[in-house]
């Protein structure tokens, strides 16, 4: 895994997977069809140290754009948007368990996996490839531009 | 829509005193009615009876329920952050709901956005409160106004209370202690971290506004829910009165029993097999520790004495002198700290 990544503007950031422009949320495709959904450290970094996450349970029907999970910090409770639609197949338990786990290394740490209803069609609105460093150095330089992050 | 008030404006709605449920699903009302286009607002009401709230994520056992069964305090489940709390009619409660995309992507910014101008507002009043960097709104380091905040769809909710008077007995007595001294040691923090305001309601109230309206650049005016929101109100009411809503998903549970006082305040207890041990994290030092352990042959009051005002980063030095048992106690308080959020 490490062969794909890089290190923007001080980020490590992955280029095997594709990110949602907005939401920061990655999706990482494996061998079975399915996907892993998980945060980059930039969206990480926006929301916090977290305290809490919940993440809906194996079989749960999720849309593009509805909640898949929430999670808590600063007291601030939001919603993690998937990207995708589709079914959770799996929830990874040991970030449920400590949330700080997100933090030490948010490429590594998954927080569900899904089974896309449509991946090829939704795929589309996600960052992905070659535009994955250019997209992230633009993100950042916008976030600092606008005084959302600590130099 | 007629009641929204249109655009620049910020709603003003003043609920007075409330049922316990509907001191909760008013403001989730009005969070669903914002997030569907409803003019930014700002809310107020006292609940008429006093009830223990939990927070979305936590767990319910962090609360002694048969305490509040006692007591006769309903328990309800609100869907925004933070943890359990007591309520009664000695707290106004305020609630600031603005369109999520008007908040900047930063949660902390936008947190410290939406609750500077309650500082405003208590400094209007003639209190020297800040905003600490841990954001807490305190007077010197005593916190005095208590938050939690969510987004609800599209709309972002903060809110908060202005402590006339507060029970501390019976915000101790509802929530779980593993044991009666370390029921005792939260008591004793509460009193001495968390502070009621003399304030007048009412002028804290109108402070507020005026301080949210600057804030915001919107022009106050007094409202009513619209339609849409009575209708949502309805659906909270019977989503937040149902056990199995109030009990929540299961949850994994904390390593140790902890309690947090304010930020970087904290109650702790540590069982290890052979230490009991309870102390208060005072910022990342021991306030007081009382430790219980038949190895220490009666050194517990020493190592208790040894332990105060120690940072986590000196335990092990601090207890050295008591041997194996004292390196244990260590271990098992540096490893509880460290779990603390």
């Amino acid at each position: 895994m490490s062969d794909h990544r890089l290190e923007i503007e001080g980020y490590r950031i992955a280029t095997d997977r594709a990110y949602h422009p907005d939401t920061h949320v990655w999706v990482e495709r494996l061998a079975g069809g399915t996907v892993r959904l998980g945060l980059d450290p930039l969206g990480l970094e926006t929301m916090g140290t977290l305290a809490q996450l919940a993440l809906a349970a194996a079989g749960t029907v999720v849309e593009r754009g509805e909640p898949f999970g929430t999670l808590e910090a600063e007291k601030f409770v939001g919603p993690l948007e998937s990207p995708l639609s589709g079914s959770v197949v799996a929830v990874n338990d040991a970030v449920v368990d400590e949330p700080r786990f997100v933090h030490d290394d948010p490429l590594a740490a998954w927080l569900v996996e899904l089974a896309p209803a449509d991946l090829d069609a939704e795929a589309s609105a996600l960052v992905a490839g070659d535009d994955i460093a250019a997209w992230f150095a633009a993100k950042v330089a916008d976030y600092r531009l606008k005084g959302v992050l600590a130099e | 829509m007629s009641t929204d008030g249109g655009p620049d404006v910020l709603r003003v709605l003043d609920f007075g005193r409330v049922a316990p449920l509907r001191s909760q699903t008013l403001w989730h009302a009005i969070a669903a009615g914002v997030a569907t286009g409803v003019s930014p607002t700002l809310s107020f009401l006292r609940p008429a009876e006093p009830y223990v709230c939990i927070g979305y994520h936590r767990r319910l056992d962090e609360i002694d329920v048969a305490e509040c069964e006692r007591r006769n305090l309903p328990v309800y489940r609100r869907m925004v952050g933070g943890g359990p709390v007591y309520l009664d009619d000695g707290q106004l409660f305020f609630q600031i709901t603005v369109p999520a995309s008007s908040l900047p992507p930063m949660r902390t910014t936008a947190l410290r956005r939406l609750l500077a101008p309650v500082v405003t507002a208590f400094r209007d009043c003639g209190i020297d409160a800040e905003l600490d960097d841990a954001g807490e709104i305190v007077v010197g380091d005593r916190k005095v106004c208590g938050h939690g905040a969510g987004q609800l769809g599209d709309a972002v909710v903060v809110v908060g209370n202005l402590i006339e008077r507060f029970d501390h007995d019976a915000a101790t007595a509802v929530l779980h202690a593993p044991s009666a001294v370390a029921r005792a040691e939260l008591l004793r923090m509460m009193r001495r971290y968390v502070a009621p305001t003399d304030v007048d309601a009412d002028s804290f109230r109108e402070a507020a506004v005026r301080a949210y309206g600057s804030a915001l650049a919107l022009r106050p005016r007094w409202g009513a829910l619209t339609a849409v929101e009575q209708e949502r109100l309805a659906d909270f009411d019977r989503r937040f009165a149902d056990p199995e809503w109030v009990r929540g998903p299961d949850r994994p549970g904390p390593k140790h029993w902890q309690v947090k006082i304010r930020a970087g305040v904290s109650v702790l207890a540590v069982n290890d097999g052979s230490s009991t041990i309870v102390a208060s994290m005072i910022d990342g030092r021991i306030g007081r520790a009382v430790v219980s352990d038949p190895n220490l042959d009666g050194r517990t009051p020493a190592v208790g004495d040894a332990l105060a005002g120690r940072s986590i980063g000196d335990l092990g030095d601090a207890l050295a002198p008591f041997g194996p048992a004292g390196h244990r106690v260590a271990d098992a308080l540096v490893g509880a700290a460290r779990s603390l959020p």
